[in-house]
């Protein structure tokens, strides 16, 4: 399902839920789950944190996140060969990217950018997408 | 003496139908903690166990998983998870032994042991680690071995997949300090069960003169030392491989 079918609307209907599910796992006050704060740079984030987000999500909305589930979304159907190449996105996988991630300021895309460092972009709005994407996927398979 | 803090607790512990499991599985549980423990084939062995608790007042429960298998762990863990709400304590004791001198080693008696041994620590422990980690408490004890550090004849593939264990137990324990989740070893020696029978009746003499302690150690001794890290008195304790082995001679 491609992201840019994601609505505004949908976003903000689950974002409540969500920020306060993040604000647990990260020990935070809820009003500092911004929508478009940078979980790492802004929350101080870490990848631990990162899993307990995912693991307490799956809890609140009784979805599955897969591991990787992000990046593989963000990646759609462009061929991991053409997305990286040796840690490093490549120039159509930043296109990728940057349409995926559209809620995120084009200045906060480094390059080059490692793939190692895509998590650092992740806002609550991302985790917002993936909630709604791993609902749909849901649905479809029900 | 302050409570040990296991009451109310739940505990998982994997092959809990003999030997050191069954004696973890009664301590546990005779401190009041609701235990289930899993057994792969012996179905009689487990009746027995939970029928003793049973009879002593005390919460066993009991469910078959091959912990070589990664979905049967997890399946087992959520429908515990579901029952109980948490998981505060994972033993992961499951393990076997296929001695043998290293040319002789058939595949399989390669792939069981380290399967059971070092597989199942990862498919149990990756089941459990998110319950704790939203918990922000928990405390995995794996049942190493004395054969992790010390050479022993035909021991080829049992010894690696106990020295796995530990360095997996230091590992893990950094990964999750942040949550506060403890991840510890107990390594014990040569412990009066049916798995060391065949090295008893083999080098008894033999194996007796390296022990500092001139005995073998009973399964009850080693889940002492279980039963420490998993109790409060061991939240100050991460990362660490805790020899019960009667002081088991360096050679």
């Amino acid at each position: 399902m491609a992201q840019n079918e994601i609505s505004k609307e949908e976003i903000l209907a689950v974002y409540p839920k969500v920020a306060e599910t993040m604000a647990d796992a990260l020990g935070c006050d809820v009003e500092e789950v911004k929508l478009d704060v940078s979980l790492i740079e802004g929350l101080d984030a870490e990848s631990i944190d990162f899993l307990d987000m995912v693991f307490r999500l799956e809890r609140a909305f009784k979805i599955k996140i897969p591991r990787g589930k992000i990046v593989e979304n963000a990646r759609g159907d462009l061929p991991e060969a053409e997305f990286e190449q040796k840690g490093i996105v490549t120039e159509k996988g930043l296109a990728q990217l940057k349409s995926y991630l559209s809620e995120i300021p084009a200045e906060r895309f480094k390059t080059p950018m490692k793939v190692a460092d895509i998590p650092r972009l992740f806002t609550p709005e991302t985790f917002c997408k993936l909630v709604i994407s791993a609902q749909r996927e849901a649905k479809a398979a029900a | 003496m302050m409570d040990s803090g296991l009451s109310g607790k739940v505990a998982i512990v994997t092959g809990g139908s003999r030997g050191i499991g069954r004696a973890i599985v009664e301590l546990l549980a005779g401190e009041g903690a609701a235990v289930t423990f899993f057994y792969r084939d012996n179905a009689q062995a487990a009746a027995g166990v939970v029928a003793a608790g049973a009879e002593g007042g005390r919460a066993i429960g009991a469910e078959q998983v091959d912990v070589c298998d990664a979905k049967a762990c997890a399946d087992a863990v959520e429908r515990v998870a579901a029952r109980t709400d948490r998981i505060d304590i994972l033993v992961n004791n499951a393990g076997v032994i296929r001695d043998n001198q290293l040319a002789a080693l058939a595949d399989d008696d390669i792939r069981a042991v380290l399967d059971t041994n070092i597989g199942g620590v990862f498919n149990m422990t990756r089941a459990v680690i998110p319950h704790m980690i939203v918990q922000r408490s928990g405390k995995i004890i794996n049942l190493s071995s004395v054969s992790a550090d010390k050479g022993g004849r035909g021991q080829t593939n049992y010894a690696a997949s106990k020295g796995a264990i530990n360095a997996f137990t230091r590992s893990l324990a950094v990964e999750l300090a942040p949550r506060k989740i403890t991840v510890n070893a107990v390594a014990p020696g040569v412990i009066e069960t049916e798995m060391s029978q065949d090295v008893r009746d083999l080098a008894g003499e033999q194996v007796k003169s390296r022990i500092l302690l001139r005995r073998y150690g009973k399964p009850e001794e080693v889940a002492y030392a279980v039963w420490f890290l998993a109790s409060r008195y061991a939240d100050y304790v991460t990362g660490q491989v805790v020899a019960v082995d009667g002081g088991f001679k360096m050679e």
